[in-house]
């Protein structure tokens, strides 16, 4: 009664229903218990640029009366590692809460401040023409690049990229590396396609 | 041509090989929930608070279809099964190319760039399933199928 029967093919589409429902039972049971479980409705990754940034705490600053004001930049400043770093580097007031995402101005203003761009593309891409200056670390084999990830201070200035704007490694990229212990991460959206496309300074092969 | 196809040692062999993969798949995913649900919600298709539902119970389908497949219990429906899930992989595979998207295929954890060659192998994985789901695979089974 419960089989499905045309041409020779016969299944039992109960078994079917049986198999799957337990199945997933025993992952969301798994899941509730694993420490690494997922939470059920999953939160988007919305990539924060730069600017919307700076306008939120811009906002939030003149909000606040100035007594808190005072205490506010303190805490911004503060938990920095020393003013050695902000010496060096203005841009880097604010501890990164995660990657920031930059667009092309911004990314070139970057790299005429020499800060290290991480291809997150793969081997073959890279050596058909990149950023000039950049790293190759593929995303997908980074595994394979620790050593070459190791030379990169944690401190440095990293920015991320990949093909162009509907790549998701340089995101992903980005992540790891601010998961790793990398404080300025940077996610420049517009990629490979943005950079060629206004003819700034590129290379092929290494 | 039939005779060739319904040979029980290349059924036996589809049947441990699409088993293994799947074990192999699911324990993968399992092994990473946060990493596979970031895949599936890579290819944009599906809205954003379902993805993990898929991600929570899809590795383990797959883990289980797998096991049952080796041990040969309920093939057909276990074939079935990952049948519909490969058909699912293939349409998502093929619109994110049509679409350009450079992203993780999310097939076997991290490290596989989706493209044809990952169209062909589950074409492949496919078209063992189907042999599973048509012809009975005997050897070494725990349970073969009633319906013969």
């Amino acid at each position: 009664m419960f089989v499905l029967n045309f041409f020779n093919m016969s299944v039992n589409y109960k078994n079917i229903i049986a198999i799957i429902i337990v199945s997933s039972t025993i992952g969301f049971i798994y899941n509730s218990l694993n420490p690494k479980g997922i939470p059920l409705i999953k939160e988007e990754r919305i990539l924060v640029f730069e600017e919307e940034q700076s306008e939120i705490t811009d906002s939030d600053l003149t909000d606040t009366p100035v007594t808190e004001r005072n205490e506010i930049e303190e805490q911004i400043i503060a938990p920095s590692e020393g003013n050695i770093i902000k010496e060096e580097i203005p841009d880097a007031v604010r501890e990164f809460t995660k990657p920031v995402a930059i667009r092309l101005s911004r990314a070139y203003q970057l790299y005429n401040q020499g800060v290290i761009f991480i291809d997150s593309r793969s081997k073959e891409e890279y050596a058909d023409g990149h950023i000039k200056g950049a790293i190759n670390i593929p995303f997908y084999e980074s595994e394979k690049y620790e050593d070459v990830l190791n030379k990169i201070d944690k401190n440095e200035i990293i920015v991320t990229y990949c093909s162009g704007e509907d790549c998701d490694t340089s995101i992903l990229h980005g992540d790891e590396l601010f998961e790793k212990g990398y404080k300025r991460v940077y996610i420049f959206h517009g990629g490979w396609d943005d950079w060629l496309e206004t003819g700034y300074p590129v290379e092929s092969k290494l | 041509m039939k005779k060739l196809l319904s040979n029980s040692y290349l059924l036996f062999f589809c049947r441990i090989t699409l088993g293994f993969l799947f074990i192999y798949a699911g324990a993968e995913k399992i092994s990473d929930p946060s990493g596979f649900s970031t895949s599936i919600s890579n290819y944009k298709l599906l809205p954003i608070y379902t993805v993990n539902f898929f991600a929570i119970s899809m590795p383990w389908i797959e883990l289980v279809a797998g096991i049952l497949l080796v041990f040969g219990i309920a093939v057909k429906e276990n074939a079935f099964i990952i049948n519909a899930m490969l058909i699912v992989f293939i349409v998502a595979i093929s619109i994110s190319l049509a679409r350009g998207l450079s992203i993780d295929c999310g097939c076997f954890g991290k490290g596989n760039q989706i493209g044809i060659q990952k169209l062909i192998e589950n074409s492949l994985m496919f078209f063992a399933g189907v042999l599973l789901i048509l012809y009975n695979s005997k050897i070494l089974a725990l349970k073969v199928n009633h319906s013969e």
